[in-house]
């Protein structure tokens, strides 16, 4: 034996001793991995694996995906609904059936003194997707108020808004399937192997088998512009500059797919006259890419085969937001890259079923797609309901983000949240504490109870969390995956379908309406109404008919339009290149670029960006409590150039205030050349922080705000005071 | 070397006892090496022992069935792509969930060096567990034989349930695998997920890599896909020092300086020449001097006290032993009278001492018996054995001559009649602890010769040793002897001119030790001079301090015999004395608090040890999930 040894020791292997394992898809992010949790003898959700053949992720997770079980007991969990009188008086332990009569009876007493849209309804991209069309009938449907939007108005609002105003409806035409057909990637604001690190590893897959160039625009240099073959270093909020200059040069040299734009898309004209102004020259000085890098990238998307756009945050979260979403499809549209394999726009979402909010939540219009200003789909809706039309607005009413100022000047006086924090979420929440000290009334629906939103409620309803409930979320890529219920609900919290259907009997018109108790029954629901003709003539894009929960977990996910008697989804939509106007057209929209962010000067010096990392999610309700998430980075955080720190005397590993004409924050100094001299970043993730001195402009059309162009300085901090003030912030 | 591959999947039993496969494990978690090499680079046989007539079962929980990986006689090794490697953890949390571990814990860490101007900039991550190696220096440190390398895979696996905890694998360790908990009183580590192996998957955290950095097989195997398999990056430390089991590629270009972002002060430079990265200070807290006093107390104060206790001991006993038996005038009048076995009493109590000092430094300190196991390799069990020693022959001696004092005689008489056995006793019991304490010396000093620990593994350990031994044991020797004159009513002035003259020589040799030893760690360009910048910026004005009482107290203490007759040169002496305690208490907190071992880089937070730090005094460690153990000591 080696090394003297005649006998070798036994070996002791610790486990957590799983006897079973139950289906569900991963509750973070949108890439939509299926998993498996395993539950110990005692049916207890101790770990998780990737589902082997899922086609998403074929048997991989991500750290929060690998250490998702840890959520369900985690630290925070509410456990029985709340109620107090005031924000100042102590929380009443009560029955949900007090809790859901006080909710209704105030949201009735408001509007009957204040009119029917003084509530407020905010909801997530957190919930099952037939959780979403039942909030969605109750609000639509019942409370009637028009003040409804989901918090995906702070992530993906934009990519909805580009694809609605290029192709006529949303819904991201592209799949994961792309990388392996594509020759050209370009990403724009996208640090996919943090943020998405199952989609960069499908990526890495397709790469490995076969390499084609990566061209990566961020202003960091993040590990994945570290890898592309091209990393441009892009001023903040200038990549509509970029766009248009791109399609500048593929016009002027003739690199276009002409026949493509003839047969496809309108506003040729317009658009090539508006880019006509966009030469390389003027845009690398507004872009700070040098115009032979322009032109060569250019020359290199429009000559590849098939070539790919992806993007993320860095493009949504922009005062030209909505804009440079479509330039973006603008350029796969003229170099004919839509709705083939390879070539496609594919917003890379933000939240687990961000995508089934858009789809089914009624938020900004009415169920699968359906506008209020259309007043066929006010009819239809109103008849498969039984509601009557004439109770539904004819327009969308206020996004998100101006629901909070319409608290401020006090048109609105009672607000719900569902599984949303914007203590920590919303930009400027100097501003958002105030307007919340405002409400008459507030509800908070959470599975944790310390999300900060509820030091201002007046209810609080402990939702059940992720898989311990049933339905399903929609990924990135239009599939439908499934959450089936591995655990019971936590003590007395209750699943939010379960929430909603009892809230809506509390009003007579609730009463009258069908809402299904089980989630296979609201999807079957949800199935009638996704069949029917589009606006172009054509069969509805987002049909969901020939799916059920079996068939669905049988293939891991079905990708949207799937109809009756389809064996499985469509991975792409616009192949036959056929758009959602009705002229079956894409458009071709001409889109000018105003300079109106906040920048630095000599008063706020440095570009403050934000962004994610790879061990959080959102506002830390989740991955803060769980220690192998949260020990990676567990307090707040700022990147800065070690240059610029030079100057100003700032150490590594020292606190320093941020201020902006907002407020302020302490963060700890990390010193690193991975931003450049007038940036810092500085990660959203932790409450009282970045958010603090964010602004976070409006786009025009998305009204997603621009959190990562605005201006700071950096001040010196007593490091005691600030040590303090940190730990004290970190309550979890 | 060539296998059938096997299909893990087709060739799976029905077993309840191996780990459980699934029907469609996805093929990158498949072990697949149909071919391997003899031998590996350093030589050695890459298949452990004969697949067929010696393989035996892992015995892994209790489980007697043999795996059928056809390869399990093979040494394995990790693959790395430092190229590919995006830091995104999934390896680190796979592990911590296959193997249910804490936050505080883990048997893989991902740090990162980076370098360049933006955007021209680099970061490179390095994913790091345990390399299994041929030489697993942990193996042989380990007093408690914990460790075995099994010929299955070549499988470096620790049992917790044997260690007790001295944390003596972590110093010795180049690449921070073994994790000392302190939480629980035990190391844990890496155990190369054997109980996928067996049934041919790859480890869970090779399984979970996002990046595809992270690969696993039969050693000197490339992977699919990749072209190098080297022993070399950045941040790595010398293979040289355990022949690891790991290979990597790296063939992107990288800057000729990298830093690490973590508390370090270090970086790596390209050495042109050699080919590769080596270790350089990096003057992360400038050039300022520093007292920072409360930091010379550390976990390990009770190898401060174990040390100078066990040290103070054998100087005193070698010096009453050898002076008495050599006719020293001094020594033998302390040798003759009634304080002899008192004094003799002294080193037995200070190495009492020492050892329970040491004993409650373990994690275990109920499991102190297994010190002994690993005599064969661990320098730590000779030592402990050495200490013993002395301490029963010590122990002896002092029944012996005990038993000839006239005192005892007197009351009682019978004993006179062995005084000769109890003398040849006495004389035999004492070459022996004189032998026992040279060998509990010696291996004291091999303890810190450690490869992975440069500032230690200096020839200035041995002088600090030998020196504190004399200059202890000196003071003590006057401690004792002055009582036994005095009770004679004769002068001390002879003793303490003997006793400055031996501690001064003390002072001496660790003083000559301590100019070796700044010249040599000056010259290293590796982590020893990165302690020692540490030593004259961090603790500079502490470290200005000892040396400078060092010197007065060697040239004070070597002069003594020109004034020790004076009362006041008395006083003088007591003075210098006491200061030399000083100097030995200074001088071996800071030999413990500055050492910098060659781990592997951390990031910003995880893995930091100033952010650990950080975190422990404001407080935030008291939240678990923080992952940092707050201050036990």
């Amino acid at each position: 034996m080696l090394f003297g040894r005649r006998k070798k020791n036994p070996i002791i292997l610790r486990d957590k001793g799983v006897v079973d394992w139950k289906y569900a898809t991963c509750g973070y992010c949108s890439t939509g991995c299926a998993m498996e949790v395993g539950l110990d003898k005692d049916g207890k959700a101790v770990t998780t694996r990737g589902v082997a053949d899922a086609p998403v992720n074929r048997g991989k997770l991500c750290i929060k995906g690998i250490t998702e079980a840890g959520i369900l007991d985690a630290a925070g969990r509410g456990t029985e609904p709340l109620l107090r009188g005031h924000t100042y008086d102590p929380w009443q332990t009560v029955s949900w059936d007090a809790a859901l009569d006080k909710t209704a009876a105030e949201f009735q007493r408001i509007q009957e003194k204040y009119g029917r849209d003084s509530v407020a309804v905010v909801s997530t991209g957190q919930i099952l997707t037939e959780e979403f069309y039942t909030l969605g009938k109750l609000v639509r449907g019942i409370i009637g108020t028009n003040n409804y939007d989901g918090n995906t108005t702070l992530c993906m609002a934009s990519a909805v808004s580009g694809y609605k105003r290029s192709f006529g409806s949303d819904g991201p035409p592209g799949c994961y399937d792309d990388f392996s057909h594509t020759d050209c990637l370009l990403a724009f604001g996208s640090n996919l192997p943090e943020q998405h690190p199952v989609i960069y590893w499908r990526l890495k897959e397709a790469l490995e088998e076969r390499k084609f160039p990566i061209i990566v625009v961020d202003p960091r240099v993040t590990m994945f512009a570290q890898f592309a073959d091209i990393h441009l270093p892009i001023t903040p909020g200038t990549d509509l500059v970029l766009l248009n200059s791109l399609c500048h040069v593929i016009l002027k040299e003739g690199l276009a797919d002409e026949d493509f734009i003839a047969a496809h898309t309108n506003g040729r004209e317009a658009f090539a006259a508006l880019v006509d102004e966009y030469n390389p020259g003027m845009a690398a000085k507004i872009t700070g890419i040098d115009e032979d890098t322009i032109r060569h990238v250019a020359r290199l998307y429009a000559s590849a085969g098939a070539a790919m756009s992806i993007w993320t945050m860095g493009i949504n979260q922009s005062t030209h937001g909505s804009d440079g979403v479509c330039a973006i499809n603008n350029l796969n549209l003229i170099t004919g890259n839509i709705g083939k394999p390879g070539g496609t726009s594919l917003s890379i979402t933000g939240q687990c079923n961000a995508m089934g909010t858009r789809e089914w939540s009624s938020c900004s219009g009415l169920p699968g797609y359906r506008a209020l200003e259309n007043p066929a789909h006010r009819e239809e809706i109103g008849q498969f309901w039984g509601v009557d039309p004439e109770f539904f607005p004819k327009q969308r009413g206020r996004f998100m983000t101006d629901i909070f100022p319409a608290i401020e000047t006090g048109e609105i006086k009672a607000l719900w949240l569902v599984a949303t924090n914007p203590m920590t979420s919303m930009p400027n929440t100097g501003r958002i504490r105030k307007i919340l000290e405002k409400l008459e009334f507030c509800v908070v629906q959470d599975a944790y109870q310390d999300v900060e939103a509820t030091q201002y409620a007046h209810a609080y309803f402990p939702a059940s969390v992720w898989a311990e409930k049933d339905g399903c979320f929609t990924n990135t890529e239009r599939r439908v995956n499934r959450v089936t219920p591995v655990t019971a609900p936590l003590a007395n919290s209750k699943p939010d379908l379960w929430i909603f259907n009892q809230l809506a009997k509390r009003w007579e018109q609730g009463a009258r309406m069908n809402f299904p108790e089980s989630a296979s029954d609201v999807f079957e629901e949800m199935k009638l109404l996704s069949v029917g003709t589009g606006a172009n003539g054509a069969p509805r894009m987002l049909d969901i008919s020939g799916m059920n929960h079996a068939l669905i977990e049988q293939q891991r996910g079905i990708q949207w339009p799937m109809r009756a008697g389809d064996e499985t989804g469509a991975a792409r939509l616009y192949s036959d290149g056929v758009f959602q106007f009705p002229d079956g057209r894409a458009k071709l929209l001409a889109l000018p670029w105003t300079d109106n962010n906040e920048k630095p000067d000599t008063d706020f010096p440095f570009w403050l960006n934000s962004g994610r990392v790879v061990e959080h999610f959102h506002t830390r309700t989740r991955t803060g409590k769980v220690g192998n998430c949260n020990k990676f980075s567990p307090t707040a955080y700022m990147e800065m150039n070690p240059d610029a720190a030079r100057e100003i005397g700032v150490e590594h590993m020292q606190y320093v205030r941020l201020v902006s004409r907002r407020g302020d924050a302490i963060v700890l100094a990390q010193l690193t050349q991975r931003v450049p001299r007038n940036m810092v970043f500085v990660p959203f993730h932790f409450h009282d922080c970045v958010n603090r001195v964010s602004l976070g402009l409006l786009d025009p059309h998305s009204r997603q705000p621009a959190f990562k162009q605005a201006a700071v300085r950096i001040e010196q901090v007593d490091q005691a005071e600030a040590a303090r003030l940190n730990r004290e912030m970190r309550a979890y | 070397m060539t296998v059938k591959l096997f299909e893990p999947i087709a060739s799976s039993r029905p077993s309840q006892s191996l780990f459980p496969l699934r029907d469609n494990e996805p093929d990158y978690a498949l072990l697949k090496d149909p071919q391997s090499a003899e031998r590996n680079r350093y030589g050695n046989p890459i298949a452990l022992i004969d697949l067929v007539d010696e393989a035996s079962s892992l015995n892994i929980n209790g489980v007697s069935e043999k795996g059928f990986n056809p390869n399990r006689n093979k040494q394995h090794a990790f693959h790395f792509t430092a190229d590919n490697c995006i830091g995104c953890h999934a390896c680190e949390s796979a592990c911590s969930e296959k193997n249910d571990l804490p936050p505080h814990l883990s048997f893989r860490s991902v740090g990162y060096v980076e370098g360049g101007t933006y955007p021209n900039f680099v970061r490179m991550n390095i994913s790091m567990a345990c390399n299994h190696c041929d030489d697993p220096v942990c193996l042989k440190g380990c007093p408690t034989r914990a460790y075995t390398k099994h010929p299955e895979y070549g499988a470096v696996i620790q049992d917790p349930d044997i260690c007790f905890g001295c944390g003596y694998c972590t110093w010795v360790c180049p690449y921070n695998a073994p994790q000392l908990d302190p939480v629980a009183g035990q190391v844990e580590k890496c155990n190369m997920c054997v109980d996928r192996l067996e049934v041919g998957l790859k480890p869970a955290c090779v399984s979970a890599c996002l990046g595809n950095a992270l690969n696993f097989g039969v050693v000197e195997n490339t992977p699919e896909r990749r072209e190098q398999i080297d022993t070399r990056i950045p941040g790595f430390p010398d293979p040289e020092i355990t022949k690891p089991n790991i290979r990597f590629q790296q063939t992107r270009n990288m800057p000729r300086e990298l830093t690490r972002t973590d508390s370090a002060p270090i970086k790596y430079r390209r050495d042109d020449a050699a080919g590769h990265y080596r270790p350089a200070v990096d003057k992360k807290s400038g050039s300022a001097r520093f007292w920072n006093l409360p930091r010379l107390s550390s976990r390990e104060n009770p190898l401060v006290l174990f040390t100078l206790a066990a040290q103070a001991a054998i100087g005193l006993f070698a010096m009453l032993f050898i002076g008495s038996m050599t006719g020293n005038d001094v020594v033998s009048s302390i040798g003759v009278s009634v304080v002899y076995p008192a004094a003799v009493a002294l080193c037995l109590g200070l190495v009492a001492f020492g050892l329970f000092m040491s004993t409650v430094h373990l994690g275990k300190p109920i499991r102190f018996y297994r010190g002994f196991n690993n005599l064969r390799h661990s320098p730590v069990a000779r030592e402990g054995a050495g200490v013993a020693g002395f301490m029963a022959f010590a122990g002896l001696h002092m029944v012996a001559v005990l038993g000839q004092q006239a005192w005892l005689q007197d009351y009682l008489p019978a004993l006179a009649q062995f005084n000769g056995s109890l003398a040849a006793a006495a004389a035999a019991s004492g070459v022996l602890a004189i032998a026992s304490s040279a060998i509990g010396l010696y291996y004291m000093y091999r303890c810190y010769r450690i490869k992975a620990r440069p500032f230690w593994d200096n020839r200035q350990t041995a002088f600090s040793f030998v020196g504190c031994s004399l200059y202890l044991g000196g003071l003590a020797l006057a401690a004792v002897g002055s009582v036994a004159l005095l009770l004679e009513g004769a002068s001390i002035a002879p003793l303490l001119s003997l006793c400055g003259v031996l501690m001064g020589t003390g002072l001496a040799l660790e003083g000559l030790g301590l100019y070796l030893h700044a010249r040599d760690m000056d010259a290293a360009n590796n982590e020893g001079t990165v302690s020692h910048y540490v030593q004259c910026t961090t603790f500079g004005k502490t470290y200005l301090l000892r040396n400078a009482l060092l010197v007065l107290c060697a040239a004070g203490l070597l002069l003594a015999p020109l004034y020790v007759a004076a009362t006041a040169g008395v006083a003088f002496w007591l003075v210098l004395a006491l200061a030399a305690v000083v100097v030995a208490v200074i001088g071996r907190a800071l030999f413990y608090v500055l050492v910098v071992p060659t781990t592997m880089p951390g990031a910003f937070f995880w893995k930091n040890k100033g952010f650990e730090q950080h975190a422990r005094d404001i407080g935030l460690a008291a939240m678990p999930q923080v992952g940092v153990v707050p201050d036990l000591h």
